[in-house]
């Protein structure tokens, strides 16, 4: 790896990210740190969209089934007819569908940043290394 | 001022609240830790004697302690809305109020947890509420308010605990960086070794942005089921349909109350003034105003349907709420929550900060009183006529202690945190700066 580059302000890091792009670096081989998220990287060296929406539309699913399911079989394993509503009661059961979809699609969310932004993780806690508020620039070697 | 410099002593100036407390802090904390024990202790008390320490007489057989309950989980609310709702809507001021605010929901709802248990006769048997078969392979009755409330607030606790966390990892590697020893050990940790990375910033932004839109639908969904506690039966007074949208205004008008309670004096306290400014207060006394003519309406709609339902007991249901035997705390209430707070129309007074943080304290009280109103005068009037004049219900000692310990449990959490955690949200402030 090159020796990172270390930037103050956010419009100089910027600068030298497109003119290293300009030059003909390629994009997959730089990355970059910030102190707090930069929008305008991602036009610079533009990244496929994170896959963490697939984690919440799996978990947000997976959540208003299982608050279907739960509620309708275990009606079901003992059918007692309680203050004269249906065994099946679909209104009520939908608040428990409802509240487990928010539970599951949130915790399934957490999940999948955990596991794409691979953390945590176990060398960077021990790092000593800091960069503060600087704005880094890392070239990675090529094959 | 170069950037660098103002980052730099934008982590100074957040962090350092963290520093060594002072006596002031320490008073604070006795004060509050004290008050937690007088409530365990009474609680203690509670329960080896039996319920009838607490001052439940039939039909009140719900009073304060569900008064309590229903109070702390609308002050969560406010948090929601400030995090999530204004995230998704863009507003800027969000930044200076949404970590406090989170703090607030997650310390709220573990105080409104603990009044379901302490309410029960027998909290030793609290996992009845828990879905689970019996030896007779009976489940939960899945038809029941109560047990939506088991879903919605344990599902709004764990969304708003990760929500309160998510927000906080950036920062927490920020404050990793400015600590030495065992505390940078504790922080390295927490921020699960956070670097800044555009792959960290790209998927973190993704997870937010979803965070947020999971919690949004909270913030009308729990305060309904909680109302639906009430609006599923069939007391006067409990039953109309305005129950949901009635009790989320609430929420959120106690909750903003509590924001600007708890800011203003943090503001002061921590020399935040560059990063919460007069127009974010005024912004947030918007949202109370406009929370404040919604309740009010309310109030004027649930009289308006018992007047026009023509039903004889609920049109003496609230007859008496104005004029029976608790008129004073509804008349108190209808200050604290109608009246005083149309004062905010006027800008002048709405960017007087002190005079804003008195506004918050009398909604505060206002909205107390509003739930214990709603719960007791109901029962104290409901279908048993021989039982309207017999006993007038009071709070025991027991119950005024145990509701101080809650308020002792909530402000000593939060004192807590303004120690341990990075109060504001810094890498958001300098993503503005």
């Amino acid at each position: 790896m090159r020796t990172p580059m270390f930037f103050d302000e956010k419009e100089e890091f910027l600068e030298a990210l497109r003119r290293m792009v300009r030059e003909g670096v390629p994009k997959e081989r730089i990355r970059t740190i910030t102190p707090f998220a930069v929008p305008e990287v991602d036009k610079v060296l533009p990244r496929p969209r994170s896959r963490v929406r697939f984690f919440a539309l799996i978990g947000a699913a997976t959540g208003t089934a299982t608050g279907f399911a739960f509620t309708i079989l275990t009606s079901l394993e003992w059918g007692i007819i309680v203050g004269g509503k249906p065994v099946v009661s679909l209104p009520p059961f939908i608040i428990i569908a409802f509240a487990l979809t928010i539970l599951f699609g949130s915790l399934s969310t957490f999940l999948g940043f955990l596991l794409l932004a691979r953390l945590p993780s176990i060398r960077s806690i021990r790092a000593r290394q800091e960069y503060g508020n600087r704005f880094v620039i890392l070239v990675e070697e090529g094959p | 001022m170069a950037a660098a410099e103002k980052y730099a002593r934008a982590d100074e100036g957040i962090l350092k609240a963290m520093g060594k407390p002072g006596r002031a802090y320490i008073a604070g904390l006795g004060l509050t830790a004290s008050l937690v024990v007088i409530g365990g202790l009474l609680w203690a008390y509670q329960i080896k004697s039996g319920l009838g320490v607490a001052g439940y007489t039939h039909p009140i057989s719900w009073a304060i302690y569900i008064t309590n309950f229903v109070f702390w989980v609308g002050i969560a609310h406010s948090g929601t809305l400030i995090s999530a709702v204004l995230f998704l809507f863009q507003a800027r001021y969000r930044t200076s109020f949404n970590r406090p605010a989170e703090a607030m929901t997650v310390f709220a709802l573990m105080v409104a947890g603990l009044f379901p248990l302490i309410h029960l006769g027998r909290v030793w048997v609290f996992y009845y509420l828990i879905p689970y078969p019996t030896q007779r392979e009976i489940w939960v009755n899945f038809r029941s308010p109560l047990i939506w409330d088991v879903f919605a607030v344990g599902t709004y606790f764990t969304v708003s605990a990760v929500f309160f966390y998510v927000g906080m990892i950036p920062d927490l590697a920020i404050a990793r960086r400015r600590c030495e020893g065992i505390r940078k050990k504790i922080y390295s940790a927490l921020s699960l070794g956070w670097n800044g990375t555009q792959r960290e910033w790209k998927h973190y932004n993704m997870l937010y942005l979803f965070l947020a839109s999971f919690a949004t639908p909270l913030v009308a969904s729990v305060h309904s089921v909680v109302s639906w506690d009430f609006a599923m039966s069939l007391l006067p007074g409990w039953h109309t349909t305005i129950f949901a949208p009635y009790f989320v205004a609430g929420a959120i008008f106690s909750g903003t109350a509590m924001v600007i309670t708890l800011v203003v004096p943090m503001r002061k306290a921590l020399n935040l003034y560059d990063y919460i400014t007069d127009d974010h207060f005024e912004s947030i006394a918007k949202i109370l105003l406009l929370t404040s003519l919604i309740v009010s309406y309310a109030y004027i709609i649930e009289f308006g349907l018992a007047w026009y339902g023509g039903n004889v007991f609920e049109t003496e249901l609230f007859r008496y709420r104005a004029l029976g035997h608790y008129k004073v705390l509804f008349w108190i209430m209808i200050a604290c929550n109608s009246v005083i707070p149309l004062t905010l129309f006027a800008k002048k007074l709405r960017r007087n900060i002190t005079f804003l943080l008195i506004v918050s304290l009398f909604v505060n009280v206002g909205m107390w009183l509003e739930r214990f109103v709603i719960i007791v005068s109901s029962l104290a009037r409901d279908y048993e006529p021989y039982a309207w004049n017999a006993l007038v219900y009071r709070p025991t000692f027991v119950e005024a202690g145990i509701t101080l310990g809650a308020f002792g449990m909530f402000f000593m959490l939060y004192l807590v945190f303004l120690k341990t955690l990075p109060v504001l949200s810094i890498s958001e402030i300098k993503e503005h700066l």
